[in-house]
């Protein structure tokens, strides 16, 4: 056993400087979309592309709009690779949400002019009565409503050394009743769904719950399957939307932080404001 | 030469040629179910599934012979709902005949115990991979059909999940116990059915891929390689030697994190968290490799059909050059302290311990499988990707506990750093020749790959406008889960059951799908 605390010692620090310094090996966290470098054309190209509609066009070469919904977007990098003035990953982990319409861009293109972004409103500070109540410490309990694992593994690490998620008052808790945070990963499918709602009905009030990854947030690639029931707004009220597929250790921290009020909502799909 | 030609031979069987090393032969319903059984003799069940559409319904069982990469595939065209079962005659279609039944609503008569497999809460007679759009709305959820309950003085059932206690995934056991002893454990899966292979269905073969990449999460290469080699094969694309070496690369990459993340997690289930803490920070530094080389954590994305998205950027494979080295040492040194550390080994050694016959008798995959003497790898069995040109062992232990699991995990993870090495020895910074001439579309194949948790079988099956018919996804664990509950029930007490789920490291996603 000595030898390990040994070993754990000669290592030395291991822990990311995030969310005081950015840290440097942050992977991307979600795709940012210049639509004034689109043309007409490109949009519904771009749209074709797109495997889940995160990225939609109507209208024609015309007017048209185009919508992205970043809480769709699974990153796959077609966009990236196949229109790269246009679409680019931004590695800010900083990509959580309060209200899902805040993952959407909408631009719109008329006759000879290239798609123009629609104005976003500043992200309004939606004061919830409850967050105070959960600065200090925040114990969470997590349920898979239907997942890949892709998202348990990304929660997996934020016990490790990495990231270390106690150091800012985190803590996963087996028992709802000791919760006050729900965070919930995966689509949620016909067969999850009871046990996802028992588990909120047993968590005392105020709570909060995180819609992580994708699939919590639209289904992800499993939208419209038949054995799944839907996003997780579709079941329960949801306080904090983080995209990713999965979303990454840092990407969640952030998430969790703005649930309680210690960070700020940063996201847009759009790069004017935001990263 | 080819053992499966001489075993269809022997049966009179005259397969014709399908994809690059298939045979495919076809039989009468009368004579799917011995002719199965007879070709088990000789060879290996690798799968048996169902295709389902409008007026057809056909069974199709997967072959391969130890020595001989060729694989062999019977299909059987059927004329009504039933069929006869291959179970009393070979063990090992069990589950697959379930999951035929309640996925296809195809009955497999004489099948000893053809309850549902994994849906839970669905009502009856509506098949999921068979039935119209919106029929789940239909219908009242018929019972649940449980497992068989243990009936005895003092032995009580304890229900664990499916909501479980950490980050995990869901699903359920069901443990029947007399104190402190477990006298059998059942697992309850299901909880996550998507039918993921069914959203593919009418979806162009890089859609496809977008699910296949996401059919789980820790081993969304492996299943995005396999599914990309069955399009390719189907196809009849060839990928050239650079790509080939790539997916090699990418595939260890997965495997390496894997192992990482799975010995890890033993380590914490018997609560020796600083080896847990050392090893997810080395699983951190592959994951972040990968998002280097791929963009993404998991690899998502880094393939397409014909090779590969983008070629791997320098920087991250410098990256992976430096990195190299300094994991090959830790680890090294991790497992030398893992193996002296006494309280580590005493928990492991004959904990849930799995027989090479019983393991031999449902064609186990993957470490659980050669840790308990069943020596398959795809890698060597099969070579595909890069495999061909490269050296590397494969591990198998005969003793098939928690230890063996271990042992085979701890070698794999040098044997892996070893592929990495001479791939980037010798991969990159040249074009090889190969490739080649394309070969002939066939519109159905198979396509393999050997995950972190072994043998991850698909096959794909196109219309004429390449759009999919049929996706089959058979991953490892789907064949691993099987034996679970037999290596629970000798002689293990309750409290080893975190130490067992640790040493399978069995996916849910994967056997949910
Ligand atoms: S990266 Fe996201 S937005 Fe771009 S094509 Fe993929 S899913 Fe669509
Ligand atoms: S969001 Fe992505 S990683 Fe998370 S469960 Fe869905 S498919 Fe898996």
């Amino acid at each position: 056993m000595s030898r390990w605390i040994a070993l754990g010692l000669r290592r030395g620090m291991l822990t990311t400087g995030y969310p005081r310094h950015p840290d440097p090996g942050a992977p991307p966290a979600a795709v940012r979309v210049r639509a004034e470098a689109l043309t007409a054309e490109q949009a519904v190209r771009a749209a074709d592309l797109c495997p889940t509609g995160a990225i939609q066009v109507e209208g024609d070469a015309g007017t048209g709009a185009l919508r992205v919904d970043m809480g769709r977007c699974v990153m796959c990098g077609r966009c990236v690779r196949a229109l790269p003035d246009a679409f680019t990953y931004s590695t800010a982990p900083e990509v959580a949400v309060r209200s899902r319409e805040r993952l959407t861009l909408r631009a719109v293109w008329s006759r000879g002019e290239g798609p123009q972004p629609e104005a976003i409103e500043a992200a309004e500070e939606l004061q919830r009565r409850s967050l105070s109540l959960f600065r200090r410490s925040l114990h969470i309990r997590h349920v898979d409503a239907g997942s890949c694992n892709g998202c348990e593994s990304e929660l997996q690490m934020l016990g490790s050394p990495v990231y270390d998620l106690h150091r800012l008052g985190l803590f996963f808790t087996p028992t709802p009743r000791h919760a006050d945070c729900l965070l919930v990963t995966g689509v949620v499918t016909r067969q999850m769904e009871q046990p996802l709602r028992d588990t909120y009905d047993a968590m005392p009030e105020p709570k909060l719950v995180v819609a992580a990854g994708a699939c919590a947030i639209a289904g992800g690639p499993f939208e419209g399957g038949l054995t799944v029931r839907g996003p997780l707004d579709h079941v329960l009220p949801v306080d904090v939307y983080v995209p990713g597929c999965p979303p990454s250790p840092l990407a969640l921290l952030h998430a969790l932080l703005l649930a309680v009020g210690r960070a700020q909502e940063r996201c847009s799909p759009g790069v004017r404001d935001g990263s | 030469m080819s053992a499966l030609r001489d075993l269809a031979a022997g049966l009179d069987m005259e397969p014709e040629p399908g994809a690059a090393g298939e045979m495919h032969a076809t039989c009468s319903e009368e004579r799917f179910a011995p002719r199965v059984a007879a070709l088990a003799e000789g060879a290996i069940l690798a799968d048996l599934f169902a295709t389902t559409g409008e007026r057809r319904r056909r069974l199709s069982a997967v072959f391969e012979a130890a020595g001989d990469p060729g694989w062999l595939v019977l299909h059987c065209d059927l004329s009504s709902d039933s069929f006869t079962s291959v179970t009393p005659l070979v063990h090992s279609a069990a589950w697959y005949e379930r999951e035929i039944r309640e996925m296809h609503g195809l009955e497999p008569l004489g099948h000893p115990m053809p309850a549902r497999l994994r849906l839970l809460d669905w009502p009856e007679g509506v098949p999921p991979m068979r039935a119209g759009p919106g029929a789940a709305a239909r219908g009242e959820p018929s019972e649940p059909e449980r497992v068989p309950v243990v009936r005895g003085r003092g032995v009580f059932q304890i229900p664990l999940g499916p909501v479980r206690s950490g980050p995990q995934e869901s699903g359920e056991f069901l443990f029947n116990s007399g104190g402190e002893d477990l006298v059998a454990v059942s697992p309850l899966l299901g909880y996550k059915l998507r039918a993921v292979e069914r959203l593919a269905e009418g979806r162009s073969p890089e859609e496809g891929l977008v699910l296949a990449e996401r059919l789980a999460g820790v081993s969304a290469f492996a299943n995005g390689l396999a599914y990309a080699q069955a399009v390719e094969r189907s196809l009849g694309i060839r990928v050239g030697p650079r790509q080939r070496a790539a997916r090699s690369l990418l595939n260890e990459l997965e495997r390496l994190h894997n192992h990482l993340g799975d010995i890890g997690r033993l380590a914490e289930a018997t609560g020796l968290m600083v080896a847990a803490a050392q090893y997810a920070a080395l699983k951190e530094e592959v994951l972040r490799a990968g998002a280097d080389l791929t963009a993404h954590r998991y690899l998502r994305g880094a393939l397409s059909i014909g090779g590969l998205s983008a070629p791997l950027p320098s920087s991250g494979l410098h990256g992976l050059r430096r990195a190299l080295p300094g994991w090959h040492r830790r680890t090294e040194r991790m497992r030398v302290l893992l193996e002296a550390t006494g309280t580590f080994t005493d928990r492991l050694e004959t904990t849930a311990r799995l027989r090479a016959r019983y393991a031999a008798a449902h064609n186990l995959v993957g470490p659980v499988g050669r840790s308990a003497a069943v020596d398959r790898d795809c890698r060597r069995d099969h070579p595909y990707a890069a495999y061909e040109e490269l050296r590397f062992e494969v591990p198998v232990r005969p003793e098939g506990d928690a230890q063996a699991r271990l042992a085979v995990r701890i070698e794999e993870v040098r044997q892996s750093l070893g592929i990495l090495d001479q791939l980037l020895e010798n991969g990159f910074d040249r074009e090889r020749s190969g490739g080649g001439e394309p070969e002939t579309a066939r519109h159905e194949a198979l396509g393999w790959c050997e995950g972190a948790g072994g043998q991850t079988l698909h096959w794909v099956e196109l219309d004429a406008d390449a759009r999919i018919v049929r996706w089959r996804a058979r991953p490892p664990a789907f064949v691993n889960w099987h034996v679970y509950s037999e290596a629970c029930a000798s002689g293990n007490n309750l409290t080893d059951h975190p130490v067992i789920e640790a040493s399978f490291a069995l996916s849910h996603a994967e056997f949910d799908r």
